[in-house]
């Protein structure tokens, strides 16, 4: 089980005050540049591609596929006794986020599988995309 | 366009490192890294059959500060001097700085250095001690604070989650990357100075702990203390001196950055601009390379490094290296002195001095036949390389 009470967590700052706010009401959003409609993560200030600072914030689909899986088995972090499974997702809009399989099994975590978004509240201030896996349709 | 005959004008002509072995099973042995590098370079700078009055110029390497290191040896009133805090992936780079150095006439002789004391200060990669200390707010990066809330942390889960793709794309068993780990002890079974000399077989592989799975613990690098360093000068001044020189042939870097760390491509394409710059630019070709050199941070690294450049299709290294391709004996000799994985982890600078070894033909039981040839390549945020051939 994670510890919540030794996590390390973000602390929202200029560059992502509006995404941590959206988290927190359960809205997945991504910064989008004003000028040449490229969408980047993590949503630093100002547009990777052309530099603009005109960002605004697009909700994500939400959905993603699993392009890594790596189990932990020595502990690192205090928060996170193995075995600790961590996922990196490549988002349909094409960034990559880190994230945790929530509400389905980790270990069925697997490189290919579609996977969903979903919230994990952890503070008042603080809720964390997470994923699980996307119900075969 | 470099001209081929133009490219080989700066020449490594003494090599100098600490007995890593030794000082690793030496029970408290270890030393400090400002120790290790006053040994190494100074014998560095008697294997080039210089003086130390002859050195004008210095490249410090690892160490936190620089002043202590040139105090203590005695450098304190040379031509040149630059720094390198983190100095492992960016080994090419150093080296490309020293030959700038030299061709610039800001020095005559560099000597350039690695020093570490990850094993004696109990450096543990990815344990963000930041964020232990601080609790909840970790006086991190936004981009690197993301990933620690999900328990990200560590090169090695990086590179996992990487291989974890590589490993479905091509269908690759579990324990199929245990060959690299099996030839690199087989290189450093022949290596008086390697940390680990005890051959492996794929059974030890597969009974090796997972650290980030897929990744065991034979597939990382070692945590030593110790350090590698080299004298470098203009090839013209190397014919006086004892070794017969290693030139530098060509020299290349190609910035890979990634909050994940790991290219989405195993650094296919940064591997195909190292390629372009370090060989086709010279004119020659992957068959003129005598021997391979990769930073093997993991083992993974030499796999995508052999792939990269086209020495095997994509998907196809690990069944080679399987059938003893990159062993000793084999077609492809790679990191001769069990790299990073085996011998030391000095970053790619022990690999670096075993391939001047290898190109004077010292390199012992392990000496590579007529080895006139050595690629150099990192794969890391700053994807570097460089070429060495043995001079005349």
């Amino acid at each position: 089980m994670i510890n919540d009470e030794v996590r390390p967590l973000p602390v929202p700052n200029d560059e992502d005050r509006e995404f941590w706010e959206a988290a927190r009401g359960h809205r997945f959003v991504l910064p989008r540049c004003e000028s040449c409609g490229h969408v980047w993560f993590p949503p630093y200030a100002a547009c990777p591609r052309c530099l603009s600072r005109e960002r605004t914030w697009v909700a994500a689909s939400g959905r993603g596929t699993i392009a890594g899986v790596a189990r932990f088995h020595r502990q690192y972090l205090p928060s996170f006794p193995p075995v600790h499974t961590v996922i990196l997702v490549q988002l349909s809009e094409g960034p990559y986020v880190y994230a945790n399989i929530v509400d389905s099994d980790p270990a069925e975590a697997a490189v290919g599988l579609a996977v969903s978004v979903v919230f994990e509240d952890v503070t008042p201030e603080i809720s964390l995309p997470q994923f699980r896996l996307a119900q075969p349709s | 366009m470099t001209n081929r005959s133009t490219s080989r004008t700066t020449a490594i002509v003494g090599i100098g490192s600490t007995p890593y072995g030794q000082m690793y099973r030496a029970a408290g042995g270890d030393g400090t890294a400002l120790e290790s590098a006053l040994s190494a370079t100074a014998a560095a700078i008697e294997d080039a059959g210089l003086r130390k009055a002859d050195i004008d110029g210095v490249i410090v390497g690892g160490l936190p500060r620089y002043e202590p290191f040139m105090l203590r040896a005695g450098l304190t009133d040379v031509r040149f001097v630059a720094h390198y805090p983190w100095a492992g992936r960016l080994c090419p780079l150093a080296l490309a700085q020293a030959a700038a150095a030299v061709q610039s006439e800001m020095a005559d002789y560099v000597v350039l250095f690695n020093a570490v004391e990850f094993r004696s200060a109990n450096k543990r990669f990815g344990e963000s001690e930041d964020v232990v200390r601080s609790g909840r707010r970790p006086a991190a990066p936004m981009e690197t604070s993301y990933g620690l809330a999900y328990g990200m942390s560590t090169p090695g889960a990086n590179y996992a989650l990487a291989y974890s793709r590589y490993q479905s794309s091509h269908g690759l068993a579990d324990g199929a990357l245990g060959a690299v780990a099996v030839s690199s002890g087989q290189w450093a079974s022949m290596n008086p100075d390697a940390i680990l000399r005890d051959k492996v077989t794929m059974a030890d592989y597969q009974s090796s702990p997972y650290v980030a799975e897929p990744l065991r613990r034979l597939d990382y690098c070692l945590v030593n203390d110790g350090c590698a360093a080299y004298v470098v000068t203009t090839a013209e001044r190397a014919r006086d001196l004892p070794h017969r020189p290693v030139l530098v042939a060509s020299l290349a870097g190609r910035a890979t950055i990634r909050e994940y760390y790991a290219a989405e491509d195993f650094w296919g394409q940064a591997c195909q601009s190292l390629k372009h710059d370090l060989l086709d630019r010279i004119g020659l070709s992957l068959g003129d390379v005598d021997a391979v050199s990769v930073y093997d941070n993991f083992s993974t690294s030499i796999v995508w490094m052999l792939e990269g450049f086209g020495f095997a299709a994509p998907g196809e290294a690990l069944g080679r290296i399987a059938e003893g391709w990159i062993a000793p004996g084999g077609e492809l000799p790679v990191n001769t002195s069990g790299g990073m994985l085996s011998e030391a982890y000095l970053m790619g600078w022990n690999n670096h001095v075993e391939n001047v070894r290898q190109l004077r033909g010292d390199a012992g039981e392990r000496q590579v036949p007529g080895c006139r040839t050595i690629l150099y390549a990192g794969l890391s945020a700053v994807p570097a390389g460089d070429v060495l051939v043995r001079g005349d």
